[in-house]
């Protein structure tokens, strides 16, 4: 849990505050994305936390490893900074260090011995999908992606209970960042840490948040909730203009594929005979249809114009999908997805490429719809 | 037979033309891609024709330059058999040094053919050649002699600079052709070319001695080898680089320390602070007590202990360590300036410590007019409290070494990507911490820049201790100039640069080894 009690941030020598009576909890294992415009103070407002920057006024919990609730201010600095992760950009990496020491550097400073530390490094970046070997190279000598990982890693070094990211994914480009957003996601399910993330841009902001905190110029807070709700009911022109006019598309990204999809969807097996395909098509309505082998993994599609007059196994005619969709992918890439290959439906299938369900544009719409009524219904 | 003639003419007056363009080129657009666009045309034929035609251009010089009688004497036949031989001549002068180029490019990796190099180094060399030619012509004409031409410190000295910048430009031509020709490295080529070259010159050199001809070179030899079996050589140079050592190492903490204490912010006096009382009342009580303001007599006790430990050392016969202990005895023997001094520089060092990076330019700015006093005006200020010899000399050179090594460690500091603090700050690195593994190891390439932008500085800075008595390589500068002997000051100079050389190339193998492996590669990718 980190929790914001009025809190003030006046630097010294200014008159207006850089946050202004800022109040919000972030419930534990969940992600609050702070987001708004430059100036707005939400890169201030997270160093309030580890106090880079001392605030002026209010109160910052935070919860600790035994589950104890702290007062930030009660607390001695170096030792608050060594509890929370603290993730920036990608340069902030120890550009004279191998990629061990970096992750270590917490656990060094804590006073773990060199095994252990060995260990915990390796456990990371396996947790990051990266080779052991990269332990013993130094940054430069690693792509941009791979760099934001380790410091992902590095902030998580000591499995801090709270994390603190500014901007992690800000320097990368749009490939290596949606990977990057989609791999923390999957991350944070297993990991369930209590987590502040700043950025700038509210499509993160909404991909990332359990929570979002929108910040105005001058610190001030404009609306705190979640994504759905604040599409949904934006509290006021300023919350309605930063979302965009295009909120109702933005709530796309808020459903997932296995909330939308069809789970019981026709399906051919590969060992069906040819006719007996073609009745069954016929009589469920459709042109084509997915065939799946015996463990229901996905073999491809078969039409039926290509079936009609031929004999054999539906085997011989599949040919190859030219997409699927992940079950956890937003409704937002799988309408894409599905534009670009002009297919009626798409497939969805899980890691093993096992056909979970079929999705088409009725069922996104469908889905859009029901998740703003659940967020209508929260505000009541 | 006839079409064949005819062919061949054509051929032939093509191969003059394309020859003519080669050169153009060349001459108009001196760069690898035109070396590398004339690699395709390459044709025996036209280097055969072209160096040729540079033999006939020399032949035509040579008897031009002949007393008028002597050639209308020779007749024609004569006059031909000289201009074939001298084409001959330039043929296979030409031809064998292309082979032996040829050879040692192959050694470094070329793979151009031996056709496709001479072919190349004929498009330089023949109008290059042929340029030379005629301006040594014109400047005989003019009753100029080729060693007037050439010197540049002549009256016709524009001229003689001129011939140099030819050649020069022609080595850099001869560079490009190798590099079209082989496609080697620039590192290569230049060993390529420079091997033969470096080679000639020991050869050069060596015939000198052999002959027994009297030069600069192996007067100034003479000279060096005189005084290195006499061992005054090996002396000057062990108290030059002592003396250097000695101010160097007591320099480099000095800047090192005020470098990092004008990068942290300002902070306050602390009780825990009068520590540096300690030190400081130390030295100022040696300093009062031996400048007898505690009574004469105690001063008068210390003076003289002091002297006898100096004795004591100066008395000590060690080949190696002997102008060390020269250094440590002068500073003993001056108690009262000794104390002064570290006094002052505990007092400078705790206010910089204090005042932090506010006091950065100011302390910049000092440093920087410190650089500007003439060495000879500070050495001379300095003889009335420190006295004549390695006291004196060492803290002038301190203070010379101030500026390099503190800005570049000010500037190392600095430059640490604010980011990488900051990160190292949030994940809870105390600012010791984050000083001793973080921006100082960033610092250490920068730092190590400036130690060795002073050490090289310090040395020539050393020679002029010499003024005020050290036994240092300056010694042989002065008394030549007091002598007026070439020898003398050469010799003096020619040591001080090789110790400067072999110093700076020690240093850069150290700094290398000092950057931390995580930087090289970035430096690298910069």
């Amino acid at each position: 849990m980190i929790k914001f009690e009025n809190v003030t941030k006046i630097y010294p020598g200014m008159s207006s505050p850089a946050v202004d009576n800022l109040s919000f909890t972030v419930p534990t294992g969940e992600i609050c994305t702070i987001v708004g415009p430059s100036g707005c103070g939400k890169t201030t407002a997270l160093k309030l936390v580890n106090r880079l920057h001392e605030l002026t006024d209010g109160n910052i919990y935070v919860l600790d490893k035994r589950g104890e609730t702290q007062n930030v201010l009660e607390m001695d600095p170096i030792v608050l900074r060594r509890s929370i992760g603290y993730i920036i950009q990608q340069i902030g990496l120890f550009p004279h260090c191998t990629i061990l020491k970096n992750i270590g550097t917490v656990p060094q400073m804590l006073g773990w011995d060199d095994a252990r530390i060995r260990r915990r490094a390796e456990e990371l970046v396996e947790m990051m999908n990266m080779p052991v070997e990269f332990l013993d190279r130094y940054p430069h000598e690693l792509s941009g992606g791979q760099r934001q990982r380790i410091g992902v890693a590095r902030g998580m070094a000591i499995d801090p209970p709270v994390m603190l990211m500014d901007e992690p994914f800000g320097a990368l480009d749009p490939i290596n960042r949606t990977l990057l957003q989609n791999e923390f996601l999957r991350l944070q399910q297993e990991i369930k840490k209590t987590i502040l993330f700043v950025t700038h841009d509210i499509d993160e902001a909404i991909k990332m948040g359990d929570k979002i905190c929108i910040l105005n110029t001058g610190g001030h807070l404009e609306q705190f909730g979640s994504p759905a709700n604040i599409l949904a009911r934006p509290a006021n022109k300023f919350v309605e203009d930063f979302v965009g006019a295009d909120r109702a598309l933005k709530r796309l990204n808020l459903v997932r594929v296995e909330e939308a999809m069809n789970a019981h969807p026709p399906l051919l097996q590969a060992t069906q005979n040819v006719e007996q395909a073609v009745g069954f098509m016929v009589e469920q309505g459709i042109r084509s249809a997915y065939v799946v082998d015996a463990a229901q993994t996905l073999k491809g599609y078969v039409r039926v114009r290509d079936l009609k007059g031929k004999t054999g196994w539906v085997g011989e005619f599949v040919e190859p999908a030219a997409t699927t969709i992940q079950m956890t992918t937003s409704l937002k890439d799988a309408l894409s997805e599905m534009l670009v290959v002009d297919y009626a439906n798409v497939c969805v299938v899980d890691a093993q490429n096992r056909v979970r369900g079929l999705i088409d544009t009725n069922m996104i719409h469908e889905a859009v719809l029901k998740s703003a009524a659940i967020a209508e219904g929260e505000e009541e | 037979m006839m079409t064949t003639d005819v062919a061949q003419m054509q051929r032939q007056n093509g191969v003059w033309r394309e020859m003519l363009n080669g050169w153009m080129s060349i001459l108009t657009e001196p760069n690898l891609d035109t070396f590398r666009a004339q690699k395709t045309r390459d044709d025996p034929l036209k280097t055969v024709l072209g160096v040729g035609l540079l033999g006939l251009v020399l032949g035509l010089w040579a008897l031009a330059i002949k007393p008028a009688a002597l050639v209308t004497g020779m007749g024609t036949e004569a006059i031909l058999v000289d201009l074939l031989r001298m084409v001959f001549f330039t043929e296979t002068d030409f031809f064998i040094i292309s082979l032996l180029l040829f050879f040692i490019a192959r050694e470094f990796g070329g793979i151009g053919s031996f056709s496709q190099q001479s072919y190349l180094l004929s498009l330089v060399t023949v109008p290059l050649g042929m340029i030379v030619v005629a301006f040594l012509f014109v400047g005989e004409k003019l009753g100029l002699t080729l060693t007037a031409v050439l010197n540049p410190l002549s009256p016709v000295g524009v001229a003689g600079i001129f011939v140099i910048l030819l050649a020069l430009y022609g080595f850099l031509l001869l560079l490009f052709a190798l590099q079209a020709a082989h496609e080697m490295q620039s590192s290569a080529v230049f060993y390529t070319l420079g091997a033969p070259l470096l080679a000639w010159g020991i050869l050069r050199v060596a015939s000198m001695f052999a002959a027994g001809e009297e030069n600069v070179i192996t007067t100034e030899w003479g000279f060096i080898a005189d005084q290195w079996a006499k061992g005054t050589a090996q002396e000057l140079l062990l108290g030059h680089l002592w003396l250097v050592a000695f101010s160097v190492s007591i320099a480099v903490v000095l800047g090192v320390m005020i470098g990092i204490f004008i990068t942290w912010p300002a902070r306050r006096p602390r009780f825990s602070h009068l520590v540096v009382l300690i030190p400081l009342a130390l030295f100022l009580l040696l300093w009062a007590v031996s400048s007898g303001l505690l009574g004469e007599g105690i001063a008068d006790q210390i003076m003289s202990t002091t002297k006898d430990w100096s004795h004591s050392l100066t008395r000590i016969e060690n080949l190696y360590f002997g102008p060390l202990l020269a250094i440590v005895a002068a500073i003993i023997a001056k108690p009262a300036a000794a104390g002064m001094i570290v006094a002052m520089f505990t007092i400078i060092l705790y206010a910089l410590f204090l005042a932090g990076e506010t006091a950065g330019d100011l302390t910049l700015y000092i440093a920087g007019i410190i650089l500007t006093i003439p060495s000879v005006a500070l050495f001379g200020a300095m003889i009335k409290p420190l006295g004549i010899g390695p006291f004196n000399a060492a803290f002038a050179l301190i203070l010379y070494a101030q500026l390099p090594i503190l800005r570049n460690t000010y500037t190392g500091i600095k430059a640490v990507t604010p980011e990488i603090v900051e990160a190292g700050r949030g994940m809870g690195m105390t600012e010791a911490q984050l000083l001793l593994k973080v921006k100082l190891p960033m610092a250490v390439p920068v730092i190590m820049t400036g130690v060795r932008v002073s050490i090289v500085m310090l040395i020539g800075i050393a020679s002029i201790a010499a003024y005020i008595g050290n036994d240092t390589l300056g010694r042989y500068i002065f008394d030549g100039i007091q002598r007026a002997q070439e020898k003398r000051y050469y010799a003096g100079a020619i040591l001080v640069a090789i110790l400067a050389l072999i110093v700076d190339y020690f240093l850069g193998w150290l700094q290398d080894r000092l950057t931390p492996e995580g930087l090289k590669g970035r430096q690298e990718a910069v």
